[in-house]
């Protein structure tokens, strides 16, 4: 197993009110393949740890190697290069371009690779075909379920061929039964050896994961290895 | 690793964004559509006034002064009148004028025309034609060129043959294919042999009423003016008319002397003449006349371009201000995605060139009614859009829509990707 996260002692500490601690020493290790839940309460910090594992915020203090780069120290545009490389996105109200095409919703991590159209096109059809979106290419996200959104969505997450998804409660505004569909959409991409790392507070989601994070006032509370890890190397 | 962004991909962004408001857009565009036509009206009628300038420059000359005899509005019988049946209207400039206007200080020649209308025969045909009758330096003071033969010199006014010169159009209409040179024409009575072909007649020198069917015979002074006249015949009356001199043109030693010299031929022929049967043309006083009234037009034209580039500019601004609020969560999905800062300032400053583009384009589209619109006012410019007069504007729209396009896409890339995701 290769290290893809590595954490060490992370801190994020917002400089509103004489400072606010989101994130105190924290310390993380996540392997190639692994599928990991983050929870906890609000004001726990799992936001802002999604945003630094994201690498859209950087750490106060401490490092955060991703893929074995040490990316706590890179500037804005590195940034949006890791991201745009490194990183599939997915978040809990689907985040699609609403004037965008299915197609086109998918293509944007692409098109900021500065990929001709004649080469985006092949792979984000594949990639519909993948999440199970054959169909309604060629609609806007408005004429979709929210099912089928969020399908887009983790298509547009894998196009870039990410290194790991974070999924921010990435069912939160699904109903059960479309939930369902979402979660065994992961499981397939984990069987299919993705790193996955969502951040929840539903236990349901998180029973599905090999490992749940649990934060509590910006630390890690317990990290332990769910039922469904049982037997299965993670 | 970045491969360059295609342009296209770009711009058809931005169609697909400005398409979602398409009203909006439209009305936002209209500010740059009005601001490039002010823009192309300023344009025509600059170039339409100097070409106007340079016509009149190179068809009266800048050196000359030019008298027309005006026939007066009130139908007042001449002193010379006969019966009641059959009258004589005299008008207009007289050989004692002449005398008194060679003595006007700066003049170098003094060129008489006499004109009078005629029918010319030839060959069974017969046509109305315009006589002028001149002196051999008219050619070099209205500035005429030859096709064929040559112009009327000295001696024709005292060779027992009588000479005539033709326009070419006339040429065409008595003769046809057939060389007319050396040929006989008959006109009014007297047999006539041409001599020479002209290209044309200078229009603004108002040369005759019949500028295409003119004929140049040479002006004998000594010869009975009353053979000049022009008859009129109307049912149960006969009224002949005549100027002594219809035009002289006093050719100056130089420009300045015109300038002196204008007012003292005009209070000359205000001296000796009670009523307006005369006209002065100065060329240089025409030009600066038509350069003033197209310089009113253009700081007209000038301040509607203005104001509405600088109007349209604003809408841009604000339009592209509130399209960065509405769409700040797009552009945390973008950040999130791998858009760089530069790659947020260069989608909206497109979209905001793309929207003065297609005003622009609208703009020119208008401009064509340039010509229609500026001709009911100038009516005596010949306004064209030419090329240049499109691209000028067009390019200024364009750099509207990057100046108003610049702070509104530098607040959308300074957005911060997570506020950005959060906003509602």
């Amino acid at each position: 197993m290769t290290e893809l996260i590595r954490l060490e002692s992370l801190w994020k500490i917002y400089p509103v009110g004489g400072g606010v601690t989101a994130l105190r020493d924290v310390d993380l290790r996540i392997e190639e393949g692994e599928y990991v839940a983050i929870m906890g309460a609000s004001g726990s910090g799992k936001s802002t740890m999604l945003n630094v594992l994201g690498c859209l915020d950087r750490p106060t203090h401490g490092r955060y190697f991703l893929g074995g780069e040490d990316v706590s120290t890179m500037t804005d545009n590195e940034l949006s290069e890791v991201r745009n490389l490194k990183i599939g996105f997915i978040f809990q109200s689907f985040n699609l371009i609403p004037q965008l095409s299915i197609v086109e919703n998918i293509e944007v991590p692409l098109f900021y690779q500065g990929l001709p159209r004649h080469a985006r096109h092949p792979r984000s059809r594949e990639l519909a075909e993948l999440v199970g979106l054959g169909e309604r290419l060629g609609h806007r996200p408005n004429e979709l379920s929210g099912g089928q959104q969020q399908r887009v969505a983790v298509a547009r997450a894998l196009a870039n061929d990410p290194l790991v998804l974070l999924a921010d409660e990435p069912t939160g505004n699904l109903d059960s039964h479309t939930t369902q569909e979402i979660l065994d959409l992961f499981d397939d991409l984990h069987g299919r050896g993705r790193t996955i790392v969502v951040v929840t507070h539903e236990d349901h989601v998180a029973e599905r994961t090999r490992r749940v994070v649990r934060l509590t006032d910006g630390r890690v509370e317990s990290d332990r290895a769910t039922s469904r890890a049982a037997g299965v190397p993670a | 690793m970045r491969a360059p962004y295609k342009v296209a991909d770009v711009m058809r962004l931005s169609f697909q964004s400005l398409a979602r408001h398409p009203g909006r857009s439209a009305l936002t565009a209209l500010g740059v559509i009005f601001g490039v036509f002010s823009v192309i009206a300023m344009l025509a009628i600059n170039e339409a006034a100097s070409a106007k300038s340079e016509l009149l420059l190179r068809e009266l000359g800048s050196d000359n002064i030019i008298v027309n005899a005006v026939k007066p509005s009130g139908q007042e019988e001449g002193a010379s009148g006969g019966s009641g049946r059959r009258s004589v209207l005299v008008y207009g400039i007289t050989f004692e004028d002449v005398d008194r206007l060679r003595t006007v200080p700066g003049v170098r020649r003094c060129v008489l025309a006499h004109r009078a209308q005629r029918i010319a025969y030839v060959s069974g045909k017969e046509l109305a034609v315009e006589v002028i009758a001149t002196e051999p330096a008219y050619a070099d003071v209205a500035r005429l060129d030859m096709t064929a033969g040559r112009f009327i010199v000295a001696t024709d006014a005292t060779s027992k043959q009588k000479y005539c010169v033709l326009t070419a159009t006339l040429a065409r209409k008595l003769f046809g294919p057939y060389d007319p040179l050396g040929e006989p024409l008959l006109i009014g009575g007297d047999v006539y042999r041409v001599v020479g072909i002209l290209a044309r007649l200078p229009k603004a020198m108002e040369t005759g009423s019949d500028i295409e069917n003119t004929i140049i015979v040479p002006l004998i002074t000594h010869e009975s003016v009353a053979s000049l006249y022009t008859i009129i015949r109307l049912p149960g009356s006969e009224v002949r008319e005549m100027a002594e001199v219809n035009q002289v043109i006093l050719q100056m030693e130089n420009e300045a002397a015109v300038e002196r010299a204008a007012p003292v031929v005009r209070r000359l022929l205000q001296k000796y003449h009670d009523r307006e049967d005369w006209r002065v043309q100065v060329p240089q006083e025409l030009i600066d006349q038509q350069r003033k009234q197209a310089r009113l037009w253009n700081i007209t034209f000038a301040f509607i371009a203005a104001v509405s580039l600088l109007v349209g500019g604003i809408g841009i601004m604000n339009i592209m201000l509130a399209s960065v609020t509405e769409r700040t969560r797009e552009i945390g999905i973008r950040r999130a995605l791998g858009a760089k800062r530069r790659d947020i300032v260069g989608q909206f400053l497109t979209e905001a060139v793309t929207l003065t583009l297609v005003g622009g384009l609208l703009g020119i589209g208008l401009g064509q009614l340039v010509p229609t619109v500026v001709g009911q006012v100038l009516e005596d410019l010949d306004v064209v859009v030419s090329g240049l007069a499109m691209l000028l504007p067009f390019i200024m729209a364009v750099a509207v829509g990057l100046v108003s396009g610049l702070y509104p896409a530098m607040r959308a890339a300074k957005l911060d990707p997570i506020e950005a995701l959060r906003h509602e």
